[in-house]
């Protein structure tokens, strides 16, 4: 059974939708800010952040102001709204949503923390009804009217391309007909401060699979594909054609040095779609520009296609890294350059990593033909996993 | 789609000691309570650490997470106003702990997702190692199920009203399935479904059912308490009732306002 991208939906720092995503990107505009201003916190870094108030979201979504709904799950609202509509499909019973997320409702649970820190009578109870991750899915499904089977996936970085692969699964195993999938995160002060505490935030701009990379830039936003049998489609996007999760086992939080979770996932992801690594057109590395990941990353790039890694960037220096959603907004990035043709290019990329010699494409690509892309999203717990799209 | 049970137990069947189960001292002290209970849970159901080893699926299912840790880092978060943190409970407070701390006991490289979708997150995991089975990947599956209770998270459903009927809980259940029947299989799991309104015993009777002696169980939590992966204790509790002759045994779950989950355990005969 053949399974393709028939809509796409995203939202990130770049703005709300695909039309404004492909002008940023066209543009060379990073997303990526001097320090947040919608996020409350003490820390003066950068974010992708989306400069818009959960108001400005909820009057998108034609809510009232004074609802209260986590910012996990309005950004991911306008994103699977967008992809259902990009698709032409009206949600029925048998449409699932498989959702992936890794704050959930913290942005909500840490306003209410601090009054109930003071007095557990205090807080109110509708800032933390959202808390657990499957609110947001909830949430978002009920907005967009889908009913059919839905569930949630937390596996940290890697989770929405989790999300791809169960999706892809359900509709092979005819649990639902056709399913939209993906992830959500907002910015949350429990993030930026966690990362912050493993000291592997960039004070600067992220840069991505450079020699003198200094961590990440966290980033906020959301990514759903609406997957349907090849037959149902007239016009897809793309095949997606392979799948893969496995699992570093190397450290909690670290990658190893050989790059074991990252290669096997991409070895295996392409095993399953039948497509040998030389025929690989691009690969969307996951590249946060941290020192580990992206030698890691490497290290198992040249495992795998030796003297000949195919053209790669890192979207992150666009969006910074959106965690859980990251995925999904990636997904429909891979997406979206093989409808259009394009490449993003890597932001702020000047000097190779010495012991790699892996230079990525650093100048937006326009009319190239990309017939296998390669998608990378990998977490903590040593959760790694790929996908393969195909034309 | 069905795959069978080789062995079911929580977290208050577990006798070996714990630093058998989890060897490295490191990865023992930091631990939290819920992630030493799943984990220590976990390794007993497989049969020992090195049993880790032949795993080709492993999957964990939990509505809350790692509570305690991402209440932890959120506390100090407050308190010391964002600066000079210890990451240490950020870093445990994920959601995939458990499945990656087992997986990294004995570096094995499967296949590894953490379900996070409340009161059905166990039937998730349930449907995608049906899933793996059906693919020929699930030759030895672990499957789990954790939540944990907090003096925070207590004080806030109680203040939600949640307590009036039910008395808060928590637990760890594993179960080490198999795609292929074996001399050890205790029960097989039949099927899955999710049925998309609230049915009552003679309607889950009627539409599940293969045999007159079926038992249907609800999801009720006088178990172990009331808490998001419950059914995972009433699954164990089918096992069970397999075991003393029943032939067939429907869960039924529907956890608060969640969509109700049915899964169909059998006798193999």
């Amino acid at each position: 059974m053949q399974i393709v991208v028939s809509g796409v939906g995203v939202v990130s720092a770049l703005g709300v939708g695909v039309e404004a995503h492909l002008e940023a990107i066209r543009a060379g505009r990073s997303g990526i800010s001097k320090e947040p201003s919608v996020l409350r916190t003490t820390h003066r870094l950068p974010v992708g952040e989306l400069r818009l108030t959960n108001d400005a979201l909820k009057e998108q979504l034609g809510l009232p102001a004074d609802q209260t709904v986590s910012r996990t799950a309005l950004l991911g609202a306008l994103a699977v709204r967008e992809a259902l509509a990009d698709a032409g499909l009206q949600p029925h019973g048998r449409v699932g949503l498989v959702s992936a997320t890794s704050v959930g409702g913290m942005d909500l649970t840490e306003h209410f923390f601090a009054p109930f820190m003071a007095d557990d009578r205090s807080g109110r109870l509708r800032a933390v009804k959202m808390h657990d991750c499957a609110a947001s899915t909830e949430w978002i499904a009920a907005q967009c009217g889908i009913t059919g089977y839905r569930t949630t996936i937390s596996t940290a970085c890697s989770s929405a391309a989790n999300a791809l692969m169960t999706g892809a699964r359900l509709i092979r195993h005819g649990v639902v007909d056709c399913c939209v999938v993906g992830g959500t995160d907002a910015l949350s002060a429990f993030t930026l401060n966690g990362f912050k505490s493993l000291m592997i935030l960039d004070s600067e701009p992220c840069r991505p699979f450079d020699e003198g990379r200094a961590g990440l830039n966290l980033g906020e936003g959301a990514g759903y594909l609406v997957l349907q049998r090849a037959e149902e489609v007239e016009n897809p996007y793309c095949t997606l054609a392979g799948y893969a999760n496995r699992n570093d086992a190397h450290h909690q939080t670290a990658s190893s040095e050989q790059g074991n979770g990252a290669f096997l996932a991409m070895q295996e992801a392409l095993q399953v779609a039948g497509v040998e690594p030389d025929a690989v057109s691009y690969v969307n590395v996951h590249g946060t520009g941290t020192a580990n990941n992206d030698r890691s990353e490497g290290v198992a790039m040249r495992r795998l296609f030796g003297d000949r890694v195919p053209p790669f960037s890192s979207t992150k220096g666009f969006t910074g890294h959106t965690l859980a959603a990251a995925g999904g907004v990636e997904a429909v990035f891979s997406a979206l350059m093989m409808r259009h043709g394009m490449i993003f290019p890597n932001l702020h990329f000047t000097t190779p990593i010495a012991e790699l010699g892996l230079t990525p494409v650093q100048q937006l690509c326009e009319g190239v033909d990309l017939r296998c892309v390669v998608s990378n999203s990998f977490g903590f717990g040593g959760n790694c996993s790929s996908v393969v799209f195909t034309k | 789609m069905r795959c069978f049970v080789q062995r079911v137990m929580t977290d208050r069947e577990v006798t070996t000691d714990l630093k058998q189960l989890i060897p490295d001292a490191a990865m023992r002290r930091r631990m939290s309570r819920v992630v030493k209970m799943a984990v220590s849970t976990a390794v007993e159901c497989v049969g020992g650490v090195e049993q880790i080893d032949g795993l080709d699926t492993i999957l964990t299912a939990t509505g809350w997470g790692c509570l305690a840790d991402s209440e932890r880092f959120l506390r100090n978060l407050i308190s010391e106003q964002e600066q000079l943190l210890n990451p240490t409970p950020f870093i445990q407070s994920t959601f995939n702990t458990v499945g990656g701390q087992v997986a990294l006991l004995r570096h094995n490289h499967c296949y590894n997702v953490t379900y996070v979708h409340r009161g059905h997150s166990f039937e998730d995991a349930l449907l995608d190692a049906l899933m793996r089975a059906a693919d020929g990947q699930g030759a030895q599956m672990l499957v789990g199920a954790f939540d944990e209770m907090t003096p925070s998270q207590h004080r806030i459903m109680e203040r939600m009203g949640l307590f009036r009927t039910w008395k808060d809980g928590e637990g760890a259940v594993f179960a080490l399935l198999t795609a292929c029947q074996t001399e050890h299989s205790v029960a097989e799991v039949a099927g899955i479904d999710f049925p998309s309104e609230g049915l009552d015993a003679a309607a889950v009777h009627a539409r599940y059912a293969t045999d007159e002696r079926t038992k249907v169980i609800w999801n009720d939590w006088s178990i172990a308490g009331c808490y998001p992966t419950a059914s995972a204790q009433a699954f164990r509790k089918a096992v069970e009732l397999i075991e003393q002759g029943t032939p067939e045994v429907i869960v039924y779950n529907a956890y608060q306002e969640a969509s109700p989950a049915v899964i169909r355990v059998r006798w193999v005969g």
